[in-house]
């Protein structure tokens, strides 16, 4: 029992503690690091007490992550070795993300709300499409070339055209995630089902399948595998060109956020913007993973 | 119930632009009710024979007639195992079995489909595995599935296509005795019309009324047996008896005959 208190995580921690303590050069802020710091260690003790095989992996990145915010404490607020204005103090961060909590999450929900309306729209279309081609050899070919030459085109560069299409901004946005995605999730789809092991079809055949449920039953579900290869491709990439998109003319979301505080050279709100940025992905990801995993369960 | 009358069938493949006779002028026929298997060496085309009785693949010249009808693809009338592929690995064995049951018996409700589902899967077995997918049973499982859903399908004709071919000796011998238990039943009902194809001479003795075997390159009927032992079979009763012996050997040289035939030797194993 005590040897699950004397790890290196739990150490890290107090020494976190203690360095706060420390004579500050500059405001530091060390009320929110400790906040912070006890949250995140409750969280620690709590797994490492219930969870016994799976708290080494989690007990490692915190322990990660409190050597990174020793370092980052010592070399901005104590000693001062970093230049304040390009790197404040972690204290200032989290003050910093506190205090503009409500604007960060209407950012990450104007975020969000256009990669789901374009990641969608380009799952509804190009998953039937890809199981139409895919059936047929030269169609597939066909398509397989065509959509190759149109998804070589990096999307970024369809947004000035898209500017002058469409109404508005956020409309680009949907069409720019649209068009990223698009082109991957029809090229796996059309590669799942040409590679369908024909015997699955025969079966089915066999069975006097109807055409519908041949497409929606027999071979959507064997392309699955395949298809979310290019759905995860199409994800990543959305990410990518949202944040650049609002970086470019965009009114709100979090790439918008990141662009418009550094203009401004407020660098803590940059940091903000980007971490939350790396922790909406994550969570994004992970999400993604489970469905993945739910609806592959019969592999 | 179905017969089958296969007439003159002839189907060539066209591979890489040569032409390749797959069978060739074959004639046999099935009673309503009867169990014939196809026996012969792996390249006599009996598993085209069996695709072409499943209407997936099509006669170059000839037909196949069921109830005096020509067949012209898949039919309802019709369910079939394969060696393997024959479950779908994305529905658990129960679904896989309610799948084939709503294909052919677009009439009844959802919980009917799985009611009769269950009460396959219960015949084969596998009640403690229905909820399983194919991917987590064993081979000689997975079998029992495609079995279960044949059967549950309750099509005329039963096509199998050396469906315990992988499977190991132990397996095997158990589901030859499932199949055939379930295929004799208890009386009460018509029995199904079966084409087995298979290359195990024990096997096709064993279960079937007729053997049709066939000889290769290009396949074709070198002759039409029927086995003389009364059912319900037992293996026990019959595999030790002289008559077993003689009419195995019987097959046997036929077997080998025709392939010392083909490689010009007289002297074979």
């Amino acid at each position: 029992m005590a040897k699950r208190f004397l790890r290196v995580t739990n150490l890290l921690f107090l020494i976190l503690l203690a360095v706060q303590f420390l004579p500050d050069i500059t405001e530091s802020c060390s009320s929110y690091v400790i906040g912070f710091a006890v949250i995140a260690e409750i969280v620690v003790l709590i797994v490492s007490a219930f969870s016994k095989n799976k708290s080494d992996l989690f007990l490692d990145i915190m322990g990660a992550l409190y050597a990174l915010l020793i370092a980052w404490t010592l070399a901005s607020a104590k000693f001062g070795w970093l230049r304040e204005s390009l790197f404040p103090p972690p204290g200032r961060v989290f003050r910093q993300f506190i205090e503009d909590a409500d604007k960060i999450f209407i950012n990450i929900g104007s975020s969000l709300g256009i990669i789901l309306r374009g990641y969608i729209l380009a799952a509804v279309t190009a998953i039937p499409l890809g199981l139409l081609f895919g059936q047929n050899l030269r169609l597939g070919s066909a398509a397989s070339y065509i959509s190759k030459f149109l998804g070589s085109i990096p999307p970024i560069v369809y947004i000035p055209y898209g500017i002058a299409l469409l109404p508005t901004f956020r409309s680009v946005s949907v069409f720019v995630i649209f068009l990223a995605s698009f082109y991957p999730i029809l090229a796996s789809t059309m590669s799942g089902v040409l590679n369908i092991d024909e015997k699955l079809i025969n079966s089915a055949k066999v069975l006097t399948v109807g055409k519908f449920t041949m497409l929606f039953s027999v071979m959507l579900p064997a392309a699955l595998p395949q298809i979310f290869i290019g759905c995860n491709q199409g994800l990543s990439v959305s990410f990518i060109l949202l944040t650049s998109a609002e970086m470019i003319g965009a009114q709100d979301g979090m790439g918008y956020y990141v662009k418009q505080y550094s203009d401004f050279g407020d660098y803590t709100r940059t940091i903000v913007g980007l971490l939350v940025i790396g922790i909406v992905v994550v969570i994004v990801s992970f999400l993604f993973n489970k469905l993945q995993t739910l609806l592959l369960r019969w592999k | 119930m179905s017969s089958i009358k296969v007439e003159d069938l002839t189907v060539d493949y066209n591979e890489n632009g040569r032409k390749f006779t797959s069978l060739k002028n074959v004639t046999f026929s099935v009673e309503s009710g009867e169990f014939v298997s196809v026996i012969g060496s792996s390249g006599c085309g009996k598993s085209t024979l069996l695709s072409v009785l499943e209407g997936i693949n099509f006669p170059t010249e000839g037909r196949v007639f069921i109830d005096g009808k020509p067949i012209s693809g898949t039919g309802k009338d019709r369910g079939a195992v394969f060696q393997n592929y024959s479950l779908f690995p994305w529905m658990t064995a129960r679904k896989n079995v309610a799948f084939g049951i709503k294909q052919v018996k677009k009439d009844i409700s959802r919980g009917e489909r799985y009611e009769i589902a269950d009460e396959f899967l219960d015949k084969v077995g596998l009640s403690e595995f229905k909820n399983k997918y194919p991917s987590r049973l064993s081979g000689g499982m997975q079998q029992r599935v495609a079995i279960a859903r044949a059967l549950a399908m309750d099509t005329d004709i039963l096509l199998m296509d050396e469906p315990f071919g992988a499977l190991d000796a132990k397996n095997r011998a158990v589901l030859q005795e499932l199949l055939m238990e379930l295929w004799e039943g208890d009386g009460s009902r018509e029995r199904k019309t079966v084409v087995f194809v298979t290359h195990d001479i024990d096997e096709s003795i064993l279960l079937s009324d007729k053997i049709v075997m066939l000889s290769a390159h290009p396949g074709h009927v070198i002759k039409e047996i029927s086995v003389p032992f009364k059912r319900p079979r037992n293996r026990t009763d019959i595999v030790g008896t002289k008559e077993y012996s003689k009419f195995r050997s019987e097959l046997m040289s036929l077997f080998y005959g025709d392939i010392a035939d083909r490689i010009g030797s007289e002297v074979i194993l």
